[in-house]
């Protein structure tokens, strides 16, 4: 540890520059909406001299004392030229207009064309929103979270399975920020569909390793959306009807260039467009079945040097009837401030504010009987970041967070026949997560850039609150509470603190290739709690206690990066290493719901996971696309199960391959393709049986954790989009997609698993059964329009 | 939980199931012991059979020279089974001496290959019919249940209309949870498919402490979602075992394993047992409970 503080010393010892040099700094912005360009790139011309926008589109250079020429540009945006005399600190915004030339056969990323190359980024992956919405989607919705998992390195458990894993990482190891917002629960419908409205969303971006310092709280990935600011130059929007949702957005100016909102809204319909065709005595003439998200942004530009933004999401999933009621969401406000100090250091200071929670309600009047449940957890935080571009060699970033928990595990009351009322009621459970973190990126040598950084953060499970102490007992048994401790407000029940160091390294061999490397080491201090093969809305947190630690993951890569034929296809290889500890595991027969005592059926243990990931993208010409390859092994150890032998996770995916084409044929028609191969998830197999009191058992006497693989997954979709004929000539442009979910009809196993049949004979008849979530060709039409 | 969850997935989805050839590993021998006894006015019988493969169609094979007591300790009286073929050790029935004292601890001994295994449990109090009843006709229009949604995908809307009945029992109320088994029958047939294994926690989901009142009413044949159907002239008989802590955990663990599909299974895992394998001994799984039971039943008219 010393040894590292000492080489981040040395670092900032180099920094100290001379002073006869000067900064030009300002935003960047698309000419026609004025959305700010996040990655474009400013360069003094000729040289590699540059630097590229931030979140917000804020650049800011410093150059020695003179005239420069100035090049600003980002793939799909005309190149801008312009002649700087630097004899003071300037601010100027730039704006770039997008080219349609190139429109037409290019964006696959908005960013520099060989950015992949020269930046410090890896295990980095970004979706530009139009690229997303080309991929062919299950029932035609455009979806972020499952075009993710079309990317290197990232796999699912299977269809409707809630969230991904990264790098052999769980899915409560991904933060997932909504304009820095952390959204627990990322899907619709379990997992078929994401909660994020697709025309609002500006920026996709996932960071899977070399994860910079100003990120925390979760071990395996960040997942950074970006909502769109609105358009601020005139009023616009779009919408289209699908097979699932039906959607509409509004974006514009509410004072030119100076202050814009945009609003989004998405609703399912199928049971609006049922309801009158049923009969009044029909179940579902009742029933309630949808879900919705609103998503709305508002952004003022006071002056060049404050901005400010207020964006809020709010979703839900309700299902029921008057007898029974299940519903869940998640609501997010986030407010954002940006301030410019000066030319050369950058603020933004954000607030926000997230909750998910769910209920569940059970009415039997005529039986006299009720049931009710609900949960949740809430998050307030604070969170200034800060940019210094000290010159043209260190850009040093640095910030704190404070971020509070509240998370009620249950709250239960039941009815039953007298009248009589029974509640289980969990104590509210409050944590406080502080952290403070310094980074800077310093090209060390012309072709070798560092980035060294050390995050510390800080956790306390706090008051009011009860804490439990437990008996040791043999592990993987249910653990008996010995004590009960009872604390005021505010008093800290346990404190964990812990340093992260973040380090990654960029050499450039030449204009075309680079060798990265990095290493980071990740706290997180919260856990979903879920023994399930796929997460329900109904799982619960935790967070740190007195009795679980923090999860803690290191992780070391090292890729190399070359791109051919003047940047045309941009290919890498990427190797990773991640070791876990502290991962939640579950005894056997684990009771996780409407439980005090829950942490009394938890385990932790360690994890590793290891791979190479394969990329290879074609960003321009008529026919574009991916191809990416992941072969890894991810395998957990914990005390009491599988003989305390390393067994391979629940998630583990040995080979994915994902091929992703985009065609364009006409200016009117393009079609796309994509096919996903990954080898089957492991499973728990019996090798015997027991009879017990005329039930068929199934029972494994080695007593090792998943011992099978089950069938593979495949799948081949098809999509094609068509573009109507005189979009050119109105401003009210529509289109239709048209999309084949499962080509092929293949019944992909998500599952397999023992039962008995009981014949009517009286005999049982033991077999094994297939489970495919979708279990046929998906065929589906969406239109689209925007004005 | 798991169940209601499901039910989406047949709602929203076009998931389906198909049967699948599997080659699975052969098992090490096992013990297996079936050692459910209670105070019930009939013979009691443990049985203590082989395990068999997964896949095989017939029931597992006897082993035939075990000799198993079960020893009242408290009481220090002993109750001797004797095999009577098929893998059964049967303690016939004794009017005078029937196995029915609540609270005491009882402890089973099985020598078998020179070995002794053995396993101890309580004999817990059991739940107390209410002779209360309700009757409910389906299809019904007019009560809130079936607007639940359930209706259209549990059962076949073209079915025939039948009858739910309700017969209520009570639970002593008093702070120290009762955990119930309850078997429903029609006429004299148990629902025995394993989702049918309907274990309860003082009547309720879960234990009930300082409850308002002495006692709870439950309606023991109706597990939430599992409603049976009964024609006119039908009988509908429950009967409530009691169980210890760890056996109703068992029986869950059992059922779980047994019915483990869809989104939301979870990990397989082996049941656990309450039968101490001697060392060096084969391995002995299964479990052994005494239970207390009450039984009701009544005719549909």
């Amino acid at each position: 540890m010393f040894r590292y503080y000492l080489f981040l010393f040395m670092g900032f010892s180099l920094l100290l520059n001379a002073q006869d040099k000067f900064t030009i700094s300002g935003y960047i912005k698309d000419q026609k909406n004025g959305e700010a360009l996040i990655g474009a790139n400013i360069l003094k011309k000729g040289t590699s001299i540059g630097v590229s926008a931030n979140e917000y589109g804020f650049y800011s250079l410093t150059l020695p004392k003179g005239k420069h020429t100035i090049v600003a540009t980002l793939i799909g945006y005309k190149i801008i030229e312009f002649e700087v005399n630097l004899e003071k600190n300037i601010s100027k915004n730039i704006e770039l207009l997008e080219d349609s030339k190139q429109l037409d056969e290019v964006v696959i990323t908005g960013e520099a064309e060989d950015k992949n190359v020269k930046s410090m980024e890896m295990g980095v992956a970004k979706l530009d929103i139009k690229q997303i919405k080309k991929i062919p989607a299950l029932f035609g919705e455009v979806d972020v979270i499952r075009s993710i998992q079309l990317l290197p390195g990232v796999s699912t458990v299977g269809e409707g399975a809630t969230g991904f894993n990264v790098r052999g990482g769980n899915i409560d190891q991904n933060l997932i920020l909504l304009d820095e917002a952390p959204v627990y629960n990322s899907s619709h419908l379990f997992g078929f569909f994401s909660v994020f409205n697709p025309d609002a969303v500006k920026d996709v971006k996932l960071i899977k390793g070399g994860i910079p310092s100003q990120y925390g709280g979760r071990v395996s990935s960040i997942l950074d959306i970006r909502m769109k600011e609105g358009n601020s130059k005139k009023l616009s929007g779009a919408g289209g009807i699908g097979t699932i949702f039906s959607r509409f957005s509004l974006e514009g100016p509410i004072k030119k260039d100076k202050a814009s909102f945009i609003i989004a809204g998405r609703r399912s319909y199928i049971d609006a467009l049922i309801k009158p065709f049923v009969s009044s005595t029909n179940a579902l003439k009742t029933a309630d079945f949808y879900f919705y998200d609103l998503t709305a942004k508002l952004n003022w530009r006071i002056n060049d040097k404050n901005t400010v933004f207020a964006s809020s999401y709010f979703g839900r999933d309700v299902f029921g009837s008057s007898a029974f009621k299940f519903n869940w969401g998640n609501a997010t406000g986030t407010v954002r401030w940006n301030h410019v100090f000066n030319n050369k250091i950058f603020m933004n200071l954000t607030a926000f504010y997230s909750n998910y929670d769910y209920s569940l309600e059970f009415n039997m009047p005529a039986l006299n009987q009720s049931f009710k449940w609900r949960s949740n957890i809430e998050n307030y935080s604070i969170k200034p970041d800060f940019s210094w571009y000290l010159n043209n060699r260190n850009t040093i970033r640095f910030g704190f967070q404070a971020l509070s928990y509240a998370f009620l595990p249950y709250d239960a009351t039941g009815q039953t026949q007298a009248g009589n009322s029974i509640s289980f009621v969990a104590t509210k459970r409050y944590g406080l997560e502080s952290s403070v973190y310094i980074s800077n990126e310093q090209k060390l040598l012309p072709r070798l850039t560092l980035e060294y950084g050390l995050r510390v953060s800080l956790f306390n499970f706090i008051g009011p609150g009860k804490a439990y102490n437990f008996r040791d007992t043999t592990a993987n048994t249910e653990k008996a509470a010995s004590d009960t401790l009872i604390y005021n407000k505010l008093a800290n029940i346990k404190q964990y603190i812990n340093p992260e160091p973040r380090f990654s390294l960029n050499y450039i061999i030449n204009q075309y290739s680079s060798i990265k490397a990095s290493y980071n080491r990740m706290a997180q201090y919260l856990q979903l709690i879920s023994n399930t093969a796929a997460s329900t809305p109904l799982d619960v947190y935790t967070i740190a206690t007195n009795n679980l630690k923090p999860l803690i993951a290191d992780q070391g890569s090292v890729g190399y990066f070359r791109n051919f034929k003047d940047n045309m296809f941009e290919t890498s290889v990427e190797v990773f290493y991640k070791y876990l500890q502290n991962q939640l595991d579950y005894i056997d027969n684990a009771n996780l719901f409407i439980n005090p005592t829950v942490e009394g059926q938890l385990l932790q243990g360690l994890g590793r996971a290891y791979g190479s990931e394969f990329f290879i993208k074609k960003t321009k010409g008529r026919i574009n696309g991916w191809v990416s390859y992941t072969l890894s092994h991810t395998e957990r150890l914990v005390n009491g199960i599988s003989n305390n032998q390393w067994f391979v996770s629940r998630y583990n995916r040995t080979h994915v391959l994902n091929i992703v084409t985009n065609i364009d044929i006409t200016k009117n028609w393009s079609i796309s393709l994509n096919f996903v191969y990954l080898s089957g998830t492991p499973s728990t197999f019996p090798n015997t049986r027991i009879d017990v009191q005329g039930y068929y058992i199934p029972y494994n006497t080695t007593g090792m954790r998943n011992n099978y693989q089950i069938p593979s997954y495949n799948r081949l979709d098809l999509g094609a989009t068509y573009n109507f004929k005189n979009n050119d000539k109105h401003k009210f442009k529509q289109s239709l997609v048209f999309s084949v979910y499962n080509v092929y009809n293949r019944r992909n196993a998500y599952s397999v698993y023992f039962k008995t049949t009981l014949n009517t004979n009286g005999t049982l008849t033991p077999q094994a059964e297939k489970f495919s979530v979708i279990g046929s060709v998906v065929p589906a039409i969406t239109y689209n329009f925007n004005f | 939980m798991k169940k209601i969850l499901y039910l989406f997935l047949i709602l929203g989805c076009v998931s389906c199931t198909d049967p699948i050839q599997i080659q699975l590993d052969s098992g090490s021998p096992l013990i297996v012991i079936d050692g459910f006894i209670n105070n019930m006015r009939k013979d009691q019988v443990i049985r203590v059979l082989h395990n068999s493969d997964y896949f095989s169609t017939s029931p597992s094979s006897p082993i035939t020279n075990a000799v198993v007591t079960v020893k009242d300790i408290t009481a220090n009286k002993n109750y001797t089974f004797t095999y009577s073929g098929n893998g059964n050790y049967v303690y016939k029935l004794d009017t005078n001496n029937l196995i029915n004292s609540v609270n005491h601890i009882y402890q089973l001994n099985i020598a078998l290959n020179g070995y002794t295994y053995t396993a101890q449990t309580e004999q817990k109090r059991t739940a107390i019919m209410s002779k209360k009843a309700v009757k409910i006709s389906y299809p019904f229009i007019d009560t809130s249940l079936f607007k639940l949604g359930l209706y259209d995908t549990l059962m076949n809307r073209n079915s025939k209309p039948f009858y739910t009945v309700f017969l209520y029992a009570v639970d002593i109320a008093d702070n120290n949870p009762d955990y119930y088994w309850v078997k429903t029958f029609r006429n004299d047939t148990l629902f025995n498919n394993p989702n049918d294994i309907n274990t309860s926690v003082d009547g309720s989901g879960g234990p009930v402490y300082n409850s308002p009142q002495p006692v709870n009413y439950f309606t023991p044949p109706a597990s939430f979602l599992g409603f049976k159907r009964y024609q006119l002239g039908n009988t509908c008989k429950v009967e409530i075992h009691s169980l210890s802590y760890t056996c109703y955990n068992f029986l869950n663990q059992a059922q779980a394993q047994m019915t483990n599909q869809g989104l939301f299974a979870t990990t397989p895992e082996n049941v656990k047992t309450n039968i101490v394998s001697p060392n060096g001994a084969t391995k002995a799984v299964g479990w052994f409970n005494v239970a207390m039971t009450v039984s009701d039943s009544i005719i549909i008219k």
